[in-house]
């Protein structure tokens, strides 16, 4: 569908873009994701002709859009970051006019105007100078000139900034039914949006791709590691062994936290360790909220108190039976992470299910799209620096990002 | 052809929604009744000649035109509707020509006002219609290489107000091409066959000089084709 391959965009001082290449299915929503300035709109003005790569080409549908522009540009639909409206005119002359201009035959430019005022909830401001409305309806109007002539590829940029909560949903869910039928590729710098709206994900950072996947699965590429958090029905010091014991002789990092004990008890000196799972665990709240049941499940439970619980030596565990009345009994919820892909969750469930401790939850922890975008573009400001000092300005002297620019490029 | 249409449809359009074409059409419109009030009707005895007023019509045009055209490129990058325009499939020739067009049908606008001169001369007495007619041409051909240079100063920049200056003193040397370069005969052999106003002499004396004809519509053309370039020049910045 859409093909964008080895494309570079140089501005003086070594700005600009650098060999984007990626492609995209039919039928796809993309979310082109990265900081501002990173290169998002000047790589959108070069899909849809706006702007001329100085290397590399950028084909739809096999048609190359700066060389066969007439024929690849009509299958383009395209959203600027500021919508593309003339004041002066009507809602109804501006959608003409771009309807005639987009080439839709002269039968179907009332019908394709008159459908675009209904789809987008412009009725009843047809006749109104477009001055005069409001940033949500301008926005659908910029929405209504991209799609008239029925494009192949609708290139969105921004679709949602500046709109209130209400505008976004609605963009939104307008976004995901054009999704349907047409390929999508939206820039956006909400994290929440391509959790929401995307299939996948471009991330792109001072001029180069850096990521390039699902949403869920970038996290799991970003860190080799596999983590799951479990909240366990039990005696603490029960489960403590238990977990300990195991823990320390398959290599994994147990970290016990407790059950909400009385507040006020933080200790001063809290360990790196427990401030970093402690962000982790409230990102991932915030960044799950709203995808599933699991995540209204971790975001009703009270963050609880850290407490890093590193066991090395393997206690043996006495048996004991569980009683669930027990007043020593509580919930205490643990991190398990181990380095490596290996899912240690089946073995887990077995050695808790034989030391009698009921599981109250499992979930296995992804890295959340805020952690692997944070990492990803902060790694670049070192290389920011090194531009600075004036050592390689066209990135001749570049600190090597990420495990995935490499996959990449490769 | 029909994108070209189109976008002369919008920018017509534009003309009368905007309220600098009227502010320009009402001073022309002002000042030219004053200057025909001035030649006709003071001067005594009253001369049934066209041509006596034209060339502060002309003048005029110098005005008017930089106020007409200051927008039409100007404007679309400020707004940003630029990237409509050239991410469809219209080509900047095409857009470019389109706005042209659309100049052109304003400054025909222009030229009819401007006829209610001769119609009220034609009242007290017979005009030589031959005169008049190619006078008329003569202007439609001067203002249709004007509003060309107006344009491509539109081009040269996102401000309107740069875009009309610009214009107007790109038209002001063509004008003064011919009167500037007294002092040495042999720079004004070569500067003077650029001079606006003198090529259309020919032409109000009721000859068709193929010469003034082709200069005046490939300056035009020139222009046509400056503006393109510079647009798509910024497509590779």
């Amino acid at each position: 569908m859409l093909e964008v391959k080895r494309v570079s965009k140089r501005y003086d001082g070594g700005r600009g873009v650098r060999e984007i290449d990626f492609s995209m299915q039919r039928g796809e929503i993309v979310g082109f994701l990265g900081p501002n300035g990173a290169g998002k709109t000047t790589t959108m003005r070069m899909i849809t002709g706006y702007l001329y790569p100085t290397e590399g080409t950028v084909t739809v549908d096999g048609l190359s859009v700066h060389e066969e522009a007439r024929k690849a540009r009509s299958k383009i639909g395209y959203l600027p970051e500021t919508p593309p409206l003339y004041p002066d005119l009507t809602v109804e002359a501006y959608l003409k006019f771009v309807a005639k201009l987009r080439g839709v035959p002269a039968r179907e430019q009332k019908l394709r105007t008159a459908e675009m005022v209904a789809r987008l909830g412009l009725g009843g401001r047809e006749r109104q100078s477009i001055r005069h409305l409001s940033k949500g309806y301008k926005q659908r109007l910029g929405l209504a000139q991209a799609i008239i002539h029925k494009p192949d590829l609708l290139v969105l940029d921004e679709p949602t900034s500046g709109l209130d909560p209400s505008q976004i949903i609605e963009i939104r869910s307008l976004i995901r039914e054009l999704g349907e039928n047409h390929t999508v590729l939206l820039s956006t710098h909400i994290l929440q949006e391509v959790g929401a709206l995307c299939d996948r994900l471009l991330i792109i950072n001072r001029g180069e791709l850096v990521m390039d996947g699902a949403p869920d699965e970038i996290g799991a590429r970003m860190e080799n590691r596999f983590a799951v958090t479990l909240e366990v029905y039990g005696q603490r010091e029960r489960i403590e062994s238990v977990l300990g014991g195991w823990a320390g002789s398959r290599g994994i990092t147990a970290e016990i936290r407790g059950v909400p004990e009385p507040k006020g008890q933080t200790s001063e000196m809290e360990p790196l360790e427990s401030e970093q799972s402690k962000n982790q665990q409230s990102d991932n709240e915030r960044t799950l909220a709203g995808n599933g049941p699991d995540a209204a499940a971790a975001s009703h439970e009270p963050l609880a108190q850290t407490e890093p619980f590193v066991e090395t030596e393997p206690v043996a565990a006495p048996p004991q039976s569980l009683d669930l009345f027990a007043s020593s009994s509580e919930a205490v919820r643990a991190l398990l992470t181990a380095d490596g892909q290996e899912d240690f969750r089946l073995e887990l469930f077995r050695l808790l299910a034989e030391a009698d401790l009921p599981i109250l939850e499992l979930h296995k922890e992804n890295p959340t799209l805020e952690d692997v975008f944070l990492k990803l573009t902060t790694e670049d400001r070192a290389d920011g620096l090194v531009d600075k000092d004036g050592l390689g300005t066209d990135g001749g002297v570049r600190v090597e990002t990420g495990t995935g620019s490499g996959e990449e490029r490769a | 052809m029909n994108r070209i249409l189109a976008i002369s449809g919008k920018e017509l359009r534009l003309y009368f929604l905007t309220p600098t074409s009227y502010f320009a059409f009402a001073i022309y419109i002002l000042m030219s009744s004053f200057m025909f009030y001035v030649d006709f009707v003071t001067y005594q005895p009253s001369i049934l000649d066209y041509r006596l007023i034209l060339s502060d019509m002309l003048f005029m045009l110098l005005i008017v035109i930089p106020i007409l055209t200051m927008r039409l490129i100007s404007e679309e990058f400020r707004q940003g509707t630029d990237e409509l325009l050239l991410t469809s499939p219209a080509s900047v020739t095409e857009v470019v020509l389109g706005k042209y067009l659309a100049s052109l049908g304003v400054l025909t606008m222009l030229l009819v006002c401007n006829l209610a001169y001769p119609a009220i001369m034609s009242l007290f007495g017979d005009l030589n219609l031959m005169t008049l007619w190619l006078s008329v041409l003569g202007v439609f051909l001067m203002g249709a290489s004007m509003m060309a240079i107006g344009l491509f100063a539109s081009s040269l920049s996102q401000h309107q107000m740069v875009s009309a200056v610009a214009g107007f003193v790109l038209l002001l040397m063509f004008w003064l091409a011919g009167s500037m370069t007294s002092q040495s005969e042999k720079l004004s052999a070569w500067i003077e066959p650029f001079s606006l106003p003198d090529r259309i002499s020919n032409l109000t004396k009721g000859v068709v000089n193929g010469p003034d004809v082709i200069f005046y519509v490939s300056l035009a053309a020139l222009f046509v084709v400056l503006s393109i370039q510079v647009i798509e020049r910024k497509r590779w910045r």
